[in-house]
């Protein structure tokens, strides 16, 4: 019995090398075409489906540049962006003044403008659109509104059967741009939230009984699909997974104090309401903007990149193929099928300044 | 003195290893210097963490640079990863051992093989397809099924207890999930130990009269206890260091203590896997910093947990072998 455990095993170990020797031998096929440059992208899950569009696109058309993406979270796209580790650094959130001022030479540019949704798995709801803000979203979060049919929240929704049920409030576990957009939505409009947790891509969650942590936007919809009575902050690249998962949408109340959808003449009015404040490295929140039409959590979804490359072929690329990005890249047709907007035309100026130091 | 190439090569090369994991210990404890001075004690009794304001300007508290209202407790994550394993156990020891009995005594020698194979490839399976597993399945199972079962079967018992059973995600799941993992490691090596006792030992014990349960009971489970607890002990490292399954279905609990078992969790290996992103975030470096200070609490409890085992095995011999 021994001697042929031993023998499967050598069998399974024979196998095992054999699969090593093709993957080196594919991957040395790989680095043997010396012409092409080979560029690196990761981080954001939510920019990481509007990139695997665009690869083909791009290298269709640059046929001397190969592109590989992976998802992996924004804060790895701006931690392994800033080893060098990856040309480009895919990312929801900029980076902090303090991340600036340490590593000097490395930028924010904004590659489209993504949105979020707040979602619920409310039975018995038959597709009406409860309306929320961002104080009663904090006291969710924060547990001092634990039922559906709190005051608060009724007093919003006049008419509205709501049921008399805990409320599951379930948020990212990972470091994520959502966590980042959502909590600064909470953090500019309420302002207990504001001097207790503030904003980040990961932050100390209240303790809420009954509360629950997912990993990444897929495990946002899984989690809130399988529990009723839940409420979750989903990117707005899920769209058709939340509608799948046959999850509620909130209209949200923004700044002039109205209520909104998340559509998108909403993100744009969002948008257009903060452009012009965009300063020149970029690193600006455009949540909770101004204007009766703005949507409140939106953000602009940025590459992180590095000014210094390793070498002028690099940079080369690195240009070519951002610059392809903000213009063929930025078309409607590429954008909107992950449901982000375009960049405005003033801001893709401001990236184009900001491409041009990559050298 | 002699020179010996062959001896000294070997001592070399059996040095290496107790060096590699040393020079790891000693490299992360120099690492989380600064984590030591600012977290003192809070950081294993404190059960908030908060990696503070990283977009505003760092603060300097206790001589170190921090993000403002940065605070690092780790309470929550080590009574996570302590009791999610130890129920793991409860539930494996049990099947393993029933297993690994079956396999030895009850299954004809020519289908053995068959049937250890496949005990063992459920120990390769690698553990994001058991998270994975968790997530579609388990999960809903527990939140329908299972969890109101126990609540009102076993809920006169305080941890069991608990009109609102949750959503399935939490200790439960991650224990399940952990015993499902550990159970192939506990049946294997139990059973390899029950194939080496003597046949002398088996038939003596059926010829004095014993039954097949008396046989294996009193015959053949003392002479294979210490091994039980050695299989235990490496089930147990592997469960208490278990990462990406118990991330997918613990519920990823923070700043928030379990109240029964049906309460989110978070283990130490799967929360610094859930914080690296956004630790390496912050200019001042003290998230990553605390990071490494838990990931020296987890090498402490592994070691601390083995080394009780061991004790506790060479603690039984002893007591018997007085006897």
């Amino acid at each position: 019995m021994h001697f042929k455990k031993k023998l499967s095993r050598s069998n399974l170990l024979r196998g095992g090398v054999a699969a090593l020797a093709l993957a080196a031998a594919t991957s040395m096929a790989t680095i043997a075409r010396a012409d092409t440059v080979t560029l690196v992208e990761t981080g954001s899950s939510l920019l990481y489906p509007l990139f695997n569009i665009w690869v083909p696109a791009f290298t269709t058309a640059h046929p001397g540049i190969q592109l590989t993406t992976t998802s992996t979270g924004s804060g790895a796209g701006i931690a392994e962006s800033i080893k060098g580790l990856v040309q480009i650094g895919a990312s929801d959130a900029y980076l902090s003044d303090g991340m600036v001022a340490k590593n000097p030479n490395m930028l924010s540019i904004p590659l489209a403008i993504s949105a979020q949704s707040i979602n619920y798995n409310l039975p018995g709801l038959d597709g009406h659109h409860l309306k929320l803000s961002g104080p009663v979203l904090a006291g969710i979060y924060s547990g001092s509104i634990t039922k559906w049919n709190d005051p608060k929240i009724q007093a919003m929704n006049p008419g509205v059967a709501l049921p008399d049920h805990v409320i599951i409030p379930i948020h990212r576990v990972d470091g994520s741009g959502d966590t980042f957009i959502f909590s600064q939505y909470l953090d500019k409009s309420t302002p207990s939230w504001h001097n207790s947790v503030g904003y980040g891509t990961s932050i100390s969650w209240p303790a809420v009984q009954g509360g629950l942590g997912a990993n990444g936007n897929p495990g946002m919809v899984s989690a809130a699909s399988q529990n009723p009575y839940s409420i979750a902050y989903i990117g707005v690249s899920f769209k058709s997974e939340i509608a799948k998962a046959g999850l509620g949408t909130a209209e949200l109340k923004n700044a002039s104090g109205d209520f909104v959808m998340l559509t998108h003449k909403t993100v744009s009015a969002a948008a257009a309401a903060r452009v012009g404040k965009t300063p020149k490295d970029e690193r600006i929140s455009l949540v909770f903007a101004k204007g009766a039409e703005a949507y409140p959590i939106i953000n602009y979804e940025y590459a992180i990149i590095n000014t210094s490359q390793p070498d002028a072929g690099t940079a080369k690329a690195v240009r070519t193929f951002l610059t392809w990005a903000l213009t063929t890249g930025n078309e409607y047709k590429y954008v909107s099928q992950v449901n982000f907007l375009p960049l405005p035309p003033a801001v893709v100026s401001l990236s184009k300044a900001q491409i041009a130091r990559v050298q | 003195m002699v020179f010996r190439p062959f001896r000294t090569s070997l001592l070399v090369l059996a040095l290496l290893i107790p060096a590699a994991l040393g020079a790891v210990v000693l490299f992360l404890a120099i690492y989380a210097g600064d984590a030591f001075t600012f977290n003192g004690l809070r950081f294993i009794f404190g059960t908030v963490w908060d990696l503070g304001n990283l977009y505003g300007n760092p603060v300097t508290v206790r001589g170190v640079s921090v993000p403002l209202g940065a605070h690092y407790g780790v309470l929550v994550f080590i009574i996570g990863t302590l009791l999610s394993s130890f129920i793991a156990i409860l539930i494996a020891l049990p099947l393993s051992v029933g297993c690994a009995i079956f396999l030895a005594e009850q299954v004809p020698e020519k289908f053995r093989p068959v049937l250890a194979m496949l005990v063992e490839l459920v120990a390769v399976v690698p553990s994001v397809v058991f998270g994975l597993w968790g997530v579609a399945v388990l999960v809903p199972f527990i939140a329908k099924d299972i969890g109101p079962a126990l609540s009102a079967t076993l809920g006169f018992l305080p941890f069991f207890a608990g009109g609102d059973t949750g959503s399935g995600y939490g200790l439960l799941a991650a224990s399940m999930v952990l015993a499902l993992m550990i159970t192939p490691i506990i049946a294997t090596t139990l059973l390899d130990a029950l194939l080496q006792v003597p046949r002398e030992n088996r038939e003596a014990a059926f010829a004095l009269g014993a039954t097949h349960f008396e046989v294996v009971s009193k015959a053949m489970m003392p002479m294979v206890r210490t091994t039980l607890v050695g299989g235990v002990v490496l089930a147990l490292g592997r469960a208490l260091g278990e990462t990406m399954a118990v991330l997918m279905v613990s519920g990823g609990a923070i700043n928030i203590l379990p109240h029964n078992i049906y309460s989110p969790v978070s283990t130490i290996a799967s929360f610094i896997v859930s914080q690296l992103d956004s630790a390496e975030q912050d200019p001042t470096n003290m998230a990553i910093k605390s990071l490494a200070e838990i990931a020296l609490v987890l090498f402490v409890i592994t070691l601390a947990v083995n080394a009780g085992a061991r004790l506790f095995t060479t603690g039984v011999a002893n007591v018997r072998n007085a006897k």
